[in-house]
């Protein structure tokens, strides 16, 4: 009985997100022409296609997914790559001052985005790394630090200590035990903290506008941006379309982990 | 031969893993080094691209600054800020965020990560709710504007179930809307917060969950004594990630109300970014971020400060 409330309860929750979903997919198939202003309840025909093309016809979509990709791929990376040597050296390391060096990285994700913008612009001005692929994927890896930190770092704690120690004992280094017990033994938090970080710079839209200009540097969200600024032009169907296209890499991303969560499921479940 | 006590046994048995700790905690000038180069990139990256440029918003808070001309105002911009009434409904709407985040989408999180953890179909049920977190801001911004706007269909279904009713304003009446794109960003987050409480839940050492089962702990007592204390780690991250993005929310209302009908639903986010990108007035916007900055790292470290003793 408590099964089927839980259960009844879980379907309920999966459709009634699945709706907002639902209506950007049937509005994105919905030919520009026939689109009333109101939003459509059912798919009348399948000017997915031509919707896509117009989008990427009036703008620059297609380059600046290459670009996202590039950015979000590789920033997602690094971040994470960097979090957990900072993850392993407060957690495990004899750092001095942990709490401290834990707070200069975290406030990371504290501080309010929007205050950066116009130091970051002059900064990048100067230095000449404004509209440069380096100064994108440099800013991206910075704001993705802080997070991957947080995740990777409480997920470290949950770690027997004995296990750094009876490596220590054997001899090994701290490279050594980092690479071989501490990294492996983080790898469902190290995935979901890479996942996130790299939907958030596929997704940002705040730093492309700011930081690029030229097309192969602008990152898909900032390029998709211009065609919601001519929205009257080309109409939400071609916005849509576009929008869908563009997250489609994220949703594969997600798809793909679920599988993960699966495979391990397994070995838990009796 | 005498038999050990309970407690001499463990002295006993402990003595050798004293002695690896103790090596392992030694600090040399080896080991501080190994440190600090471990530490290195990410506190390079965060100190060098986020803190510094703070560090000059700070400064440029005490100016008054319109782009072109700068001139030193001292604490001006704080006083003129507090004094202004809009700034306080700005502090309420975004205590309301801060609210409905932490109410929302962690509890739904959570209750789905765990009720769809051991179901068969449960990837199923959660990509539903995940796909929605991996959707791009311009795609949440149309597909809202179609549920929440007069002729949308929000309004549709309520039409066609209760003809006659006459719907509210979702996005032009105070509070409803701060509370309405409180549900659309609910939408959006809960995806994420499930799959952290995932990760969570694969921590758990199924030993822990058959011991638990042995004892006779089923269903809820299990939730209550055995998972949702194991998943405390996990639950520190959401919880204070929550804080952290609810207080700095900004895309779902910039995207759907532009703070309006007025500033009526704006954020310190958005207050923020109207004082300096749209009104030109860099030194009071700059406050705004100090004063936001502030609020933030103090309820951080009210949360935090207790929850992240490990050791």
């Amino acid at each position: 009985m408590g099964r089927v409330i839980r259960n009844s309860l879980i379907v309920f929750a999966a459709v009634l997100w699945l709706v907002p979903s639902y209506l950007i997919v049937v509005n994105a198939f919905t030919p520009v022409a026939d689109y009333t202003g109101s939003p459509n309840w059912y798919a009348s025909s399948m000017a997915l296609i031509s919707n896509a093309r117009k989008a990427f016809a009036a703008t620059n979509v297609g380059h600046g997914m290459l670009n996202s990709l590039m950015y979000a791929a590789l920033g997602g990376l690094v971040a994470v790559l960097a979090a957990a040597l900072a993850s392993f050296a407060l957690v495990v390391m004899p750092a001095r001052r942990p709490a401290a060096w834990f707070w200069i990285i975290y406030v990371g994700t504290i501080l309010p985005l929007q205050a950066f913008l116009s130091p970051l612009f002059n900064g990048y001005a100067k230095l000449s790394l404004y509209d440069t692929q380096y100064g994108m994927l440099l800013i991206y890896v910075a704001l993705c630090v802080p997070f991957a930190f947080f995740v990777v770092r409480n997920y470290m704690t949950t770690i027997p200590r004995s296990m750094a120690e009876a490596a220590h004992m054997d001899g090994a280094g701290w490279l050594r035990t980092f690479l071989r017990i501490h990294l492996p033994l983080s790898r469902s938090a190290l995935m979901a903290a890479f996942i996130f970080q790299f939907t958030w710079i596929w997704n940002d839209l705040l730093f492309g506008i700011t930081l690029s200009t030229s097309p192969n540097v602008r990152p898909v969200m900032a390029t998709l941006a211009d065609l919601t600024g001519n929205y009257s032009t080309v109409g939400p169907p071609v916005v849509l379309a576009g929008a869908l296209i563009a997250s489609l890499p994220t949703i594969i991303l997600f798809f793909t982990f679920q599988r993960f969560f699966v495979r391990s499921l397994r070995l838990t479940a009796y | 031969m005498e038999l050990m006590t309970a407690t001499e046994f463990r002295s006993t048995v402990r003595i050798p893993a004293m002695i690896r700790r103790k090596s392992l905690r030694r600090r040399d000038g080896r080991t501080t080094l190994a440190v600090g180069l471990f530490l290195l990139p990410a506190v390079a990256l965060v100190g060098v691209l986020l803190i510094a440029p703070f560090l000059d918003t700070i400064y440029r808070s005490f100016y008054n600054d319109n782009g072109f001309t700068r001139s030193w105002v001292g604490l001006h911009n704080y006083r003129t800020l507090v004094a202004d009434p809009a700034f306080g409904r700005s502090v309420l709407n975004t205590l309301m965020w801060v609210v409905g985040t932490l109410a929302l989408p962690v509890l739904l999180g959570l209750l789905l990560a765990v009720g769809t953890y051991s179901l068969r179909w449960g990837s199923i049920a959660r990509f539903s709710l995940i796909l929605p977190y991996a959707l791009s801001g311009s795609a949440t911004a149309v597909v809202w504007t179609f549920v929440l706007r007069s002729d949308g269909a929000l309004n549709d279904i309520i039409h066609t179930l209760a003809p006659g009713v006459t719907p509210p304003g979702w996005l032009t009446e105070w509070p409803l809307n701060t509370v309405m794109m409180i549900l659309a960003s609910t939408w959006q987050g809960t995806g994420a917060a499930v799959i952290l409480f995932m990760v969570g839940l694969q921590a758990i050492p199924p030993e822990t969950i058959e011991a638990a089962q042995l004892d006779g702990a089923l269903g809820r007592k299990l939730l209550w004594y055995v998972t949702l204390p194991q998943l405390r780690p996990i639950t520190v991250v959401v919880v204070g990630i929550s804080i952290v993005n609810s207080l700095k929310t900004f895309d779902m209302i910039w995207l759907l109300t532009q703070g309006g009908p007025g500033t009526e639903s704006e954020t310190l986010a958005l207050t923020m970014y109207r004082e300096t990108f749209t009104l030109s007035r860099y030194g009071a916007g700059a406050a705004v971020a100090v004063f936001l900055t502030v609020v933030v790292v103090a309820a951080s470290w009210i949360y935090l400060r207790r929850q992240l003793r490990t050791r």
